[in-house]
């Protein structure tokens, strides 16, 4: 209850107190309202711009429940931003933010690539080795700053970011230069690779690397709550002065999590390569690197918390390729991505705030005594 | 500075009824308070019994849920610092709030209305003077401040807040940081403020210098106040009764026969602070078995650092610390957890606790890893939480549970937590660093009865403590630390309160030539 009285002198007023604890269905509920004033929000943008919203809604409804196909496409298009998300969340534990996934995801394609085309092997001996390579790819480029970061406290942000770019420019070297498709009409493209992921049983184009991620979400779960050195990635991340008096060896844990961060990260790109394109090329990453990445930042780290943001980014990816057919120009999806993603923001933030009325609270219904 | 109006021992400030609570917390409940023209007003109470809140009400930090704030006779609801000084209330916090690369003059003349736009560094720097020469407070204005010390840098905030007008002046725990010749200081500026015509509302927890230097005494226990009185006629055991609800116990001081057994030596100890200056010279010392060995220094004099050179935190560029006779120089911190040596570190929140994680993995966090804990890749959660759980209930830490984040505690429950574990680590050595700053009278009796356990359980224990009552009330041997060096050692059958206090300072030659000199 909140108090009514209005205090003799005091105009009642509404001010915002912070929540000392935030409930899980709490934030999950206001996260969902904040999405659907964005959708609302949406909606009258594109009416205003003489649109049909409803009629746009019911297409990009249709074609991804629709039928299979759409489902399968969506979870596709999930498949690489879950890993990556999964990639940034176990930097998180430690307060390290990798921006660099996007880049470790390109490393990690290119590597996987590179023994895909060159080496031969049997496809379940060349799957693995191209998703050791990939593991490869996408650590190393994260080595540099995970090495800088550790001994020097260079800020991981700034490394991992900057070196994106380059990633990227090197792919499209390699895939429209020297590993060039030069039979096929295709030109910015490699030729195929030589082993491609099988599709899930009974799938029209699903293939299994999309239970990567739900098994990785689970062992995570699990190593950050059982394992030892969960526990001490967790206790650096809280603090790691503690960690230190604890014992704790904390530039290797640094090391370590921001290796295995961008080995993920690689397997990604692995996984996309070998699941979905077929084939390496400049533009292989929808900016999976970066959904995933907001995926993390908005599930606060939590493993299952990012399984369902990123089905949901997954969706929206989706719906903007079927508002884009739909003759609606790519800026304008840009922007309902935006619109959507600042609704859940600001309904997250708002979800540990409450407003209280005139600056008065009715003191009967609260407990009196101080918790200890 | 208009001298305030009003005759002595007129009402000036009256809070009625006030009521404020955070979150499910009642920080405050239905609490009057009344302040005089010409008073010290002691807020007396433990940590968590309200004095901040109350004297946030006041100063226009936080607004209360209910209840009234009469200045002069007028009501008002202050909706910020500045309407309450315009009022006539200013407060100086624990922790100041100074600019530290600008100098006095500017952090006086900082946000402050009646700086004029347009202004020289020549000019504020008069101004400035000619505050200081009107409150008769003196410090350099052209310093800046990191390079005063803390006495001083209190006194800025203290000038920065009657510039503006303060008639009533609230000082939130002044002498925490404060060296016992500062706080000295403190009172006498007090003193020459309410003869002055202003009020000063002084909190504190500690009753020696609330019987000393106030008028008049409000004590809080839990958001109530228990009583207003003057302080003429009252007792210090009186006070702790109605602040603590109950007799203060004594502490068990069971005394085991201090062994010859030496279980911390540091011999020639030469290492560096920080910043990468020398902080401790050619230190030797040694602890016993069953000894308490107290370091008495003002801090900043190599005490930090010689607790982490003996617990693995810090290196050393020459010399040698053993443990029990085997040498553990510059081994690293899990090292010396293994040989025995427990740590309660000075910033106990910047080094002893991890606050974004629960107590059970807190209670853990010095021997996670042994064998009852943790195989070598999973950690057995199931005994873990047994351990914490055992842990909490020994050392009579208040938690809501096991699960609550460690920053969820209070400051008490925080050291008893961090004691309580180290206690546990300690088998050899106890080193304890600054490990009453701050607490209330509970929390502080608890943590002290912590070290004369172990020490009665035969470990060694090296109590570092600015406090110097609490170094002589505890320790069996005292060692004085000056610069980095051991100045002065003093069995307890032979102490000289005197001569440790003129060592502390750095008055290193024999006491009588000192004082004809000085």
């Amino acid at each position: 209850m909140i108090g009514t009285r209005a205090e003799a002198g005091a105009p009642a007023r509404v001010r915002l107190e912070r929540r000392l604890h935030v409930e899980t269905r709490r934030s999950a509920l206001v996260r969902i309202a904040g999405l659907l004033v964005a959708l609302v929000v949406t909606g009258i943008l594109l009416q205003a711009s003489g649109r049909s919203a409803p009629t746009l809604a019911g297409e990009v409804f249709r074609a991804t429940f629709g039928g299979r196909f759409g489902l399968e496409e969506t979870a596709v298009l999930a498949t690489p931003i879950l890993i990556d998300a999964i990639a940034v969340a176990i930097g998180l534990r430690m307060h390290l933010w990798n921006i660099g996934v996007e880049g470790q995801f390109y490393m990690g394609a290119w590597a996987a690539a590179g023994v895909g085309l060159f080496v031969d092997a049997p496809r379940p001996v060349l799957l693995i080795l191209m998703a050791l390579a990939g593991a490869a790819g996408g650590a190393s480029w994260i080595l540099i700053p995970a090495i800088a970061r550790a001994y020097w406290n260079v800020n991981e942000i700034i490394t991992t970011l900057l070196l994106n770019f380059v990633a990227v420019s090197w792919v499209e070297w390699f895939s429209i230069g020297l590993w060039r498709d030069k039979e096929a009409a295709v030109v910015q493209a490699t030729p195929p690779v030589g082993a491609r992921l099988p599709l899930l049983p009974g799938s029209i184009i699903l293939h299994v690397g999309f239970l990567l991620p739900l098994v990785l979400a689970v062992v995570f779960f699990f190593v950050f709550r059982n394992s030892r050195w969960g526990f001490e990635v967790d206790m650096v991340g809280g603090n790691p002065r503690a960690a230190e008096f604890a014992g704790i060896a904390v530039r290797r844990r640094i090391l370590s999590v921001m290796l295995l961060s961008g080995a993920i990260a690689g397997v990604s790109g692995m996984v996309h390569l070998s699941g979905a394109t077929g084939r390496l090329q400049g533009t292989i990453s929808n900016a999976y690197g970066l959904s995933g990445f907001i995926v993390a930042a908005l599930a606060g780290a939590s493993f299952f918390g990012l399984l369902a943001g990123g089905l949901f980014i997954a969706l929206l990816l989706h719906s903007g390729i079927v508002l884009q057919s739909a003759g609606l120009s790519v800026y304008i999806v840009l922007a309902i991505y935006g619109v959507v993603l600042i609704g859940i923001s600001v309904g997250e933030m708002a979800s540990r705030y409450r407003l209280v009325l005139g600056g008065k609270r009715d003191l009967a219904s609260g407990p009196k005594e101080a918790p200890p | 500075m208009p001298a305030p109006a009003g005759a002595p021992g007129q009402l000036v400030v009256e809070a009625r009824d006030i009521t404020k609570s955070f979150d499910e917390v009642l920080a405050l409940d239905h609490v009057d308070l009344e302040l005089r023209i010409g008073e010290v007003h002691a807020l007396l109470g433990e940590n968590g019994a309200g004095k901040t809140t109350l004297s946030n009400v006041l100063a226009g930090i936080y607004r209360a849920d209910s209840g009234t704030v009469l200045v002069d006779g007028v009501e008002h609801h202050f909706r910020s610092p500045a309407q309450a000084i315009e009022a006539g209330i200013g407060m100086v916090h624990q922790h100041f709030r100074l600019i530290h690369p600008m100098t006095v003059a500017e952090n006086i003349h900082l946000g402050w209305r009646d700086t004029p736009q347009f202004v020289t560094k020549r000019e504020l720097i008069e101004r400035t003077e000619r505050v200081m020469g009107e409150l008769g407070m003196h410090v350099d204005p052209s310093a800046e401040i990191w390079q005063l010390s803390v006495g001083e840098q209190q006194r800025v905030e203290i000038l920065r807040t009657l510039a503006r007008g303060a008639r009533i002046l609230i000082l939130d725990e002044p002498t925490a940081v404060l060296t016992e010749q500062e706080a000295r200081d403190l009172f006498s500026v007090i003193r020459g403020l309410v003869e002055g015509g202003r009020t000063v509302v002084f909190i504190s927890h500690k009753l020696n210098e609330v019987l000393e230097v106030s008028d008049r005494i409000t004590v809080l226990r839990d958001g109530v106040r228990v009583i207003s009185r003057l302080t003429a006629g009252a007792t210090a055991r009186e006070l702790a009764k109605l602040m603590t609800g109950e007799e203060r116990e004594l502490l068990e001081k069971s005394r085991t026969k201090v062994g010859d057994r030496p279980v911390l030596e540091l011999v020639n100890v030469t290492a560096r602070g920080s910043r990468g200056f020398i902080a401790i010279h050619e230190a030797s010392l040694t602890v016993h078995a069953g000894e308490i060995v107290g370091i008495a220094g003002v801090s900043g004099n190599g005490q930090t650092e010689l607790a982490e050179v003996a617990t693995g935190l810090r290196r050393v560029d020459s010399g040698r610390v053993s443990i029990e006779g085997f040498d553990n120089t510059n081994s690293a911190p899990r090292r010396f957890a293994e040989a025995g040596v427990g740590h309660i570190p000075e910033d106990r929140l910047g080094v002893g606790l991890v606050r974004s994680a629960p107590v059970r993995d807190n209670a853990v966090l010095r021997n996670y890893w042994k064998p009852e804990h943790s195989g070598r890749l999973a950690l057995r959660r199931g005994r873990i939480s047994e351990f914490a759980r055992r842990l909490v209930e020994a050392a009579r830490v208040q938690t809501r549970s096991i699960y609550s984040p460690a920053g969820y505690l209070s400051g008490g429950n925080q050291q008893r937590l961090i004691a309580g574990r180290e206690a546990l680590v300690a088998e050899r050595v106890f080193i304890a660093n600054q490990p009453t700053r701050g607490l209330d009278v509970h929390a502080t009796q608890d943590v002290r009865q912590s070290l004369i356990d172990r020490r009665s359980a035969g470990c060694g224990v090296l109590l570092i403590s600015e406090d110097l009552d609490e170094v002589l009330e505890m320790s069996d041997r005292i060692v004085v630390l000056y610069e980095g060096r051991i100045v002065g050692e003093f069995p307890r059958t032979d102490v000289d309160r005197e001569r440790i206090g003129l060592l502390m300072g750095g008055h290193i030659g024999p006491a009588d030539a000192e004082e004809a000199s000085v």
